[in-house]
């Protein structure tokens, strides 16, 4: 039994199943992007186990095909065992290796940044300093309890859980939330322009004054959905504080007071704090002459980290992005008008693994392709002698 | 090879890639982000800055945005009556006053910004009347009381209105005068409630603010109305550091910050933080500090017993001294200019008695 699993684990048809099965899943993947948008199908399709039918809706959900996460994680022990199992050092065979533990690093790196890299976004206004980025594509509800004389204590729920649970009992909050609605993306009216059927979903706040009509999903490169939510608060010693919408849309975070302590909930991208802080000291946008195209596009910013005792000036542009603790700031964006600028800012822990594995691979075929060139060369000599 | 001849043994080799894809199985199962995360960070400054526009990462909707936490530009780019007391600000207001009258009449003004969709005049109107317990009137009866206001941010609409809920107190309610406006961005509300004799007597001043608060914000743009961040607009204040104490790097949410060591070892923190408003009731703050020492609350009675003035050249403080089990705080603090300073020395009890002279002398050494 053992036997035929490492054989199947270790077998070449393997290999080449993964391979066919991962050119299905990219073409497939790639046409569902009309429909679904980048980031939908890049979940659905890339970033999971399995590609679900039906791909909506409860019940029951039958995995009709492998999804990126299980072909690249098969591929990649595939790869490991039958390296394991047919290794034979010798010094012919040496670029075949490096190409292949090239490969090794390739698929692990990409398997590692699928899921510990952390892409975000920081807007900076000329003057504005954040210690903080934001994940334009995820949601947290962040309850605040404000109580603290020098710093607020976040709870943050990340969207995700809104979903799933109905009921959010943590040991933070001396109370529970009860998702009584919850919409991925929604568009808010005030009641007033909403119609006369339209009812608010919350009872406290401003709220209650709005009414929440579900949308599609936002599928355009450029839009974003804009997750709402009707959550009561219910007092860990009972009684109820109001059902209470919570939105991207609302600026503002509500106050409310529970268990002595002031409370603030928003739900709000998901935020990534920082030890340290970036301020923006001056956005500089160039244009050909006579021409809207772009020429240049730079932030000057003030890096301070007190634990370091950093505190220097750093131009970010095009290819010249800031790496500072293992986070890389690009320049991403601007404001139309120029008056801010849009940082993306990565962590990805395993961002040099595919330069690393570039690097041998490249070695390796040349160790490669340079044994059949002194081969070839040494017998055309002693053809032609 | 060894390592051949090991993973040619089929139970080696079988257990082998077994845990291998067990570990890679864990790995692409553990979703991203989908635990609750309890984490602490640091009051206000840092997160103020200018809201984002529509256009910039666009969304799909055309919801109304409010105030996130906006510095009070109404309070500060526009000069108001000596008697109208700044109150500190919630999240909804960006400007709020209080007026006192005779026979403890009052008047509470504000000021809100909430997005273009805030809801029509009419609508406005008819839920200031609900709170003063009044019925809601036509479209054609406002267009009766209705006045406008011209400014440079577009005509004003102000309503003047009366009525007196059931149980409410005629000292502090019985009138509504209230203005609003629409810009193509935002909505504005000016509000004035209280004591119908107070609120008359006051209206003129009011009209004059909403006008100079509409014309501030054409001339300064809503961008450096938000942008103006409130570390900018701290006041410098001097100070003399008593021997022994060294100064910490300031945070965003600490004006200064000390420390001077015990002689145990450990150290007594001092810190001096200032917000816009007032900071809080006393009770509140004591209580507070005393929660941070493990003492319960007191009442509010017992916190004035608790408190004592401290006068200095320059002002007078309002002065504590808390004494827990272990730990001791001492806190001196002052409003002054629409803003709170406290100053505050927490550490173990004995040391912080050795130090209380120090405290005292650095305190009485505050120039504003």
């Amino acid at each position: 039994m053992l036997h035929k699993l490492v054989d199947l684990i270790t077998s070449l048809k393997l290999t080449i199943f993964c391979l066919a099965a991962a050119m299905a899943l990219i073409f497939a993947g790639t046409l569902a992007q009309v429909h679904l948008g980048i980031q939908e199908a890049q979940q659905r399709y890339f970033q999971s186990m399995f590609v679900w039918w039906p791909p909506e809706g409860r019940g029951l959900k039958i995995p009709i095909f492998p999804s990126g996460h299980l072909i690249g994680a098969v591929l990649l022990i595939n790869l490991i065992a039958a390296h394991i199992k047919r290794f034979r050092f010798t010094w012919r065979k040496l670029g075949i290796h490096l190409t292949h533990a090239g490969l090794i690093i390739m698929l692990a790196g990409g398997l590692f940044t699928d899921l510990f890299a952390v892409e975000s976004n920081m807007r900076l206004a000329n003057g504005d300093t954040k210690n903080y980025s934001e994940d334009m594509r995820a949601t947290e509800l962040a309850v605040i309890d404000t109580s603290g004389d020098n710093l607020d204590q976040v709870t943050a729920i990340p969207g995700s859980a809104l979903r799933r649970n109905r009921v959010i009992d943590h040991w933070s909050l001396p109370f529970r939330i009860v998702v009584r609605n919850f919409y991925q993306n929604s568009r808010l009216k005030m009641l007033s322009q909403a119609g006369e059927s339209a009812q608010s979903i919350a009872n406290q706040g401003p709220g209650a004054m709005i009414a929440v009509e579900p949308a599609a999903r936002a599928t355009a490169p450029d839009e974003r959905d804009v997750p709402s939510a009707a959550i009561e608060i219910l007092p860990k010693e009972g009684g109820s504080l109001g059902t209470w919408l919570v939105s991207d849309a609302l600026g503002a975070p509500q106050t409310f007071a529970c268990g002595g302590r002031t409370w603030m909930i928003t739900l709000r991208p998901s935020r990534y704090y920082k030890s340290y802080s970036v301020t923006l000291q001056k956005f500089t946008h160039e244009k050909y002459a006579g021409t809207e195209i772009p020429k240049n596009f730079s932030s000057k910013v003030t890096l301070i980290d007190p634990e370091r005792s950093v505190n220097r000036d750093v131009l970010i542009y095009m290819n010249h992005p800031l790496r500072y603790r293992g986070e890389t700031f690009y320049q991403a964006g601007f404001q139309p008008d120029d008056s801010a600028t849009f940082l993306q800012v990565v962590h990805n822990p395993s961002f040099i693994a595919p330069y690393v594995a570039c690097l041998i691979v490249a070695a390796g075929l040349l160790v490669q392709f340079g044994f059949h060139l002194v081969g070839f060369s040494r017998q055309r000599q002693r053809a032609i002698a | 090879m060894k390592v051949r001849a090991f993973f040619k043994s089929a139970k080696s080799g079988g257990q082998l890639v077994i845990c291998s894809a067990l570990i890679a199985a864990l790995l692409v199962s553990c979703e991203k982000n989908s635990e609750i995360k309890v984490y602490r960070v640091s009051k206000a400054p840092l997160e103020e800055s200018a809201p984002q526009q529509q256009d910039a990462m666009p969304t799909n909707t055309a919801a109304p945005r409010m105030p996130s936490g906006l510095p009070p530009a109404a309070e500060t780019a526009v000069t108001t009556p000596p008697n109208w007391e700044p109150q500190p600000l919630s999240q909804m207001r960006q400007a709020s006053f209080l007026v006192k009258g005779d026979n403890g009449a009052v008047a509470d003004i504000s000021f809100v910004s909430l997005g273009s969709a805030a809801g029509n005049v009419l609508e406005n109107v008819n839920r200031w009347l609900g709170q003063l317990g009044q019925p809601p009137i036509t479209e054609q009866k406002l267009g009766e009381i209705a006045q406008s206001l011209h400014t440079s941010l577009g005509d004003v609409t102000i309503i003047d209105l009366a009525g007196l809920p059931d149980n409410a107190d005629p000292a502090r309610d019985g009138r509504i005068i209230a203005a609003m406006v629409t810009t193509t961005n935002s909505t504005l509300f000016f509000k004035m409630r209280g004591n119908a004799d107070l609120t008359e007597a006051q209206k003129g001043d009011f009209i004059k603010w909403v006008a100079a608060v509409c014309n501030a914000q054409t001339q300064a743009g809503p961008r450096q109305m938000a942008a103006a961040a409130p570390q900018t607009s701290v006041p410098q204040i001097k100070w003399k550091t008593p021997e022994g104490w060294t100064e910490m790097p300031s945070t965003s949410m600490r004006y200064a910050s000390f420390s001077t060591p015990t002689d145990d070892g450990g150290k007594i923190d001092i810190s001096v933080v200032t917000f816009l408003g007032d900071g809080g009731s006393d009770a509140d703050n004591i209580n507070r500090w005393r929660g941070q020492i493990g003492l319960a609350p007191i009442n509010a009675s017992a916190v004035t017993s608790q408190v004592a003035p401290l006068k200095t050249d320059d002002t007078t403080f309002s002065t504590t001294d808390i004494a827990g089990d272990k730990k001791r705080t001492i806190a001196a603090w002052t409003r002054r200019d629409g803003r709170v300073w406290f100053f505050k020395a927490t550490g173990p009890n004995a040391a912080v008695e050795k130090e209380k002279p120090n405290f005292v002398k650095f305190i009485e050494s505050v120039q504003f």
